[in-house]
């Protein structure tokens, strides 16, 4: 069939796939070679994830030909399509906690009886071989988000897998294990491995891939050597349109600058944590934030940020909080449930808005007014339509929420339009303090400025924020005062013109 | 197999989807005609109010089971509640209390029952599967033990009113339907109407994000439970008033089983948030035409119970076909 120079190891011709009518992926032409590293970009919802899915065999094409190794394939599970050599390696990992990392290596794959001897030593051999330091024998549960990584890498190469997906691999990394990732990466790339990389982080891609494929809209817009594009060019393509390029740094904090005034004396405190301690995750923790600003909080997965928060709205289920006050507006404060922090006009808006976020079978209003009426103000008796349009349409308006079909379920809103729903639910409480944790995770690049605005233009209303983020660009374009969490406390506190990534990841590691 | 057969088949669904409580009404509809025709003794006016009578009482406890599983919950002591509660207010009443004291008083017995089941779910965060399982089996021993020693409680003759309950009205229309509409009708508006009912819709749906935005979920789910043992109860009073008795048997019986499926069938889904009372009327309008039919055709109870089991099932998977659930995130691409 092929007779191309190097002869792809995976084709995908015009591969399509339709979800009720709307299509996911519309006719895309995909090619990977071996050894290469083949990046895929897009917005969520571009359809990367969906053409991931029917590569390794989650999903069927609804129409076009996959091709593996120049022979046509259609895998009715992932499970045939690793025995053909594509794996796999799953954003949230999908391990075994329970087991030992030479179980978990050895899964779907054993004889019918196991020798632990025979699968310790192999799994030894296997993690030599690519220069792994993870102990055979260490169970995963224990094992840290990157080194359970290493643990999906080392089992694709063990099913001999001539092609790996990586979907949002650097996500919960450290630049010193991002780094690592990419070493092995590019040693797998040497022995003839393809693999393809989807990633939210376009330096990564640049840096990393050989070739860049960006899909919009379930449309292949681009595909071509990673060295003939920029930043700008893919955020142009992802997005379709130029406006995105002004959407983090430089840009975006002139456009904000008006607000971004030198700190006033005058403010008022409205929020102060004093050395507060839960379990080992939190450790004498002290930070203040005044009315009218915007406070990032930046650190690394395991520092603390998220549970702070937790601790400060009430989210904690059990709290085992071992000492430490918090104040607001000089009241010590201490909430057992989020009803009482709603009351006093805190409020924390989810880094998972589909765990703790919307109501998904609810409609974008529903979920709005819903917020509205767990606040205080909003308490009332009966369920009213006409309250719930004027309350909804007041926060669809004020947040740009596309709702050109209101009577669709939340689910199936776009991520960015979620997220702003998400938003919008917990501003109609109108909060005094207001806590993002991650606020444009898993939102598309065009709704990002948008989200963007609305903090900025909370805090010109005086009202106090905390922006939690893992993303610098993020922290760095919003925030007035930045926070660097490690290891459970503050370890820096800079202001943002003083504050560049540099800074803020030297803190936060070491 | 092929993609084209995959791609002809999500194609023409983008228009009217409809849902599953629309379906089992067009199945009962269908079964009702083919038994019309097919059973003698059916269509007869006697028979159809028998099966009105019968299926009312399981719409009713239905309903209140509707409540807790919208709410993401399940509650297996209903019938041990009403039993208990019904047999204690019926012992009341043979000693002498005034009725509506005796009933009353039961009454609060099971709302109290109902919010120790909420108790035990919201704030001892036991799985209500178990705290329901084993609150059952306590509050029939309790029961027992100090109340009504033998397994029945005759009510003693002379009591019109509650009899009337379980009666007919003019035209011979059974009480217990007119108990049944009201119940519905009730429940209908509650559910729909006010911000507890939603805030119960928004309690199964997640939550997690539910409590995160500032609903009390703790009371929330008391209130769920005690209204379903407080509807239950209600048709353990209906049902003392159609056989001047209650007998505890009941509580050994599949009637629990009989109410789940009724909820479940209609799409009232155990994963919470989903359904409302047109999906309790649809199921229970579906069994009871299965029971009513099963009955006149004098089938024996295995054959009854495979009958039943191969319904739910039936049920359960014609949902997941209609609303997949992995399609739906799976088209979000992340």
């Amino acid at each position: 069939m092929n007779h191309q120079p190097a002869d792809p190891v995976l084709r995908i011709v015009a591969g399509s796939k339709i979800y009720g009518g709307i299509h996911a992926i519309d006719s895309v032409d995909f090619d990977l070679l071996p050894g290469e590293i083949h990046a895929v970009l897009g917005e969520n919802g571009a359809g990367k994830s969906t053409m991931c899915k029917a590569i390794s065999g989650a999903i069927l094409l609804s129409s076009g030909d996959y091709f593996l190794g120049g022979r046509k394939v259609s895998f009715a599970s992932p499970g045939e399509a690793l025995k053909s050599g594509v794996a796999m390696v799953y954003q949230e990992t999908s391990l075994v906690p329970s087991m030992t990392v030479a179980q978990n290596l050895e899964l779907g794959m054993e004889k019918l009886f196991t020798v632990y001897r025979k699968i310790n030593i192999a799994a030894q051999q296997s993690q030599q071989a690519l220069n792994f330091n993870v102990e055979p024998l260490a169970l995963v549960e224990t094992l840290g988000t990157a080194k359970r990584q290493m643990v999906e890498i080392a089992r694709a190469v063990r099913h001999k897998a001539r092609v790996i997906i990586f979907d949002e691999p650097t996500a919960s990394l450290t630049p010193e294990e991002i780094q690592h990732l990419f070493h092995l990466l590019r040693s797998l790339r040497a022995q003839g491995v393809g693999i393809i990389f989807i990633s939210h982080a376009i330096e990564e891609a640049l840096n990393i891939a050989d070739r860049i494929t960006v899909l919009r809209d379930g449309k292949l817009v681009h595909t071509g050597p990673a060295a003939e594009l920029d930043r700008p060019a893919v955020v142009r393509m992802m997005v379709g349109r130029d406006v995105a390029t002004s959407h983090y740094g430089e840009v975006e904090t002139d456009g904000a600058s008006e607000d971004v005034v030198a700190p006033k004396k005058d403010r008022r405190r409205v929020l102060a944590v004093e050395n507060v301690t839960m379990g080992s995750v939190v450790k004498n923790m002290s930070f203040s934030v005044y009315e009218g600003e915007v406070v990032g909080v930046a650190g690394l997965v395991g520092s603390g940020r998220t549970e702070i928060a937790h601790i400060i709205c009430g989210a904690r289920k059990r709290n085992f909080l071992r000492g430490g006050l918090i104040y607001l507006n000089g009241k010590p404060i201490r909430y057992r449930v989020p009803r009482q922090a709603v009351r006093d006009g805190i409020v924390y808006i989810t880094e998972d808005r589909k765990l703790d976020g919307f109501f998904e079978t609810m409609t974008a209003d529903d979920n709005i007014y819903l917020g509205y009426l767990a606040s205080p103000k909003g308490k009332r008796a009966l369920f009213s339509a006409r309250q719930r349009k004027v309350v909804s349409d007041r926060w669809v308006k004020a947040l740009s929420i596309s709702a050109l079909k209101r009577s669709l379920k939340i689910i199936e809103y776009s991520g960015g339009n979620q997220q702003k729903v998400v938003v919008a639910k917990s501003l109609a409480q109108d909060p005094s303090v207001v806590i993002f944790d991650e606020p444009t995770r898993g939102v598309d690049v065009g709704a990002i400025p948008q989200i963007h605005a609305a903090i900025r233009s909370l805090a010109a209303q005086g009202k106090a924020v905390i922006v939690i983020s893992s993303y610098l660009p993020e922290i760095l374009a919003i925030s007035d005062r930045i926070l660097v969490a490690r290891g459970g406390r503050i370890a820096e506190e800079m202001s943002a013109a003083q504050a560049t990534e540099e800074k803020i990841m030297y803190a936060a590691i070491h | 197999m092929s993609s084209e057969a995959a791609a002809a088949a999500s194609q023409p669904r983008s228009g009217y989807k409809p849902s599953q409580a629309e379906i089992v009404l067009g199945v009962t509809l269908v079964l009702f005609v083919i038994m019309s025709v097919a059973l003698p003794g059916f269509i007869t006016l006697g028979n159809l109010f028998t099966l009105a009578r019968n299926i009312s009482i399981l719409g009713i406890l239905a309903l209140g089971m509707a409540v807790v599983v919208i709410g993401r919950g399940i509650d297996l002591s209903q019938i041990a509640t009403l039993g208990c509660s019904a047999a204690i207010a019926m012992t009341m009443i043979n000693a002498g209390w005034p009725v509506p004291v005796a009933l009353g008083f039961g009454m609060l017995l099971s709302i109290l029952m109902g919010l120790a089941n909420g108790y035990l779910v919201s704030v001892v965060e036991i799985p209500p599967l178990f705290t329901t399982l084993a609150s059952g089996l306590l509050i029939v021993g309790v029961t027992r033990a100090l109340v009504v020693p033998a397994y029945q409680v005759f009510l003693e003759p002379g009591h019109t009113n509650i009899l009337a309950l379980g009666g007919t009205i003019a035209g011979g229309l059974p009480a217990p339907v007119i108990a049944f509409a009201i119940c519905a009708l009730l429940l209908h508006l509650f559910l729909s109407r006010t911000v507890i009912g939603r805030f119960i819709y928004a309690h199964g749906d997640n939550a997690l994000a539910a409590r995160l935005s500032g609903i009390a979920t703790r009371p929330l789910t008391m209130i769920e439970y005690a209204l379903c043992s407080a509807i239950g109860y209600v048709g353990g009073i209906i049902m003392v008033g159609s056989t001047s008795l209650m007998h505890l048997q009941i509580v050994d019986s599949t009637l629990i089983f009989d109410v789940i499926l009724v909820v479940v069938l209609g799409g009232v889904s155990l994963v919470g948030g989903r359904g409302n009372v047109l999906s309790v009327i649809a199921g229970t309008l579906l069994i009871g035409l299965l029971l009513n039919a099963m009955t006149i055709m004098n089938l024996d109870i295995q054959t009854q119970d495979m009958i039943k089991g191969l319904v739910l099932l039936l049920a359960i998977t014609i949902d997941s076909i209609i609303h997949p659930r992995d399609e739906e995130t799976a088209k979000q691409g992340d």
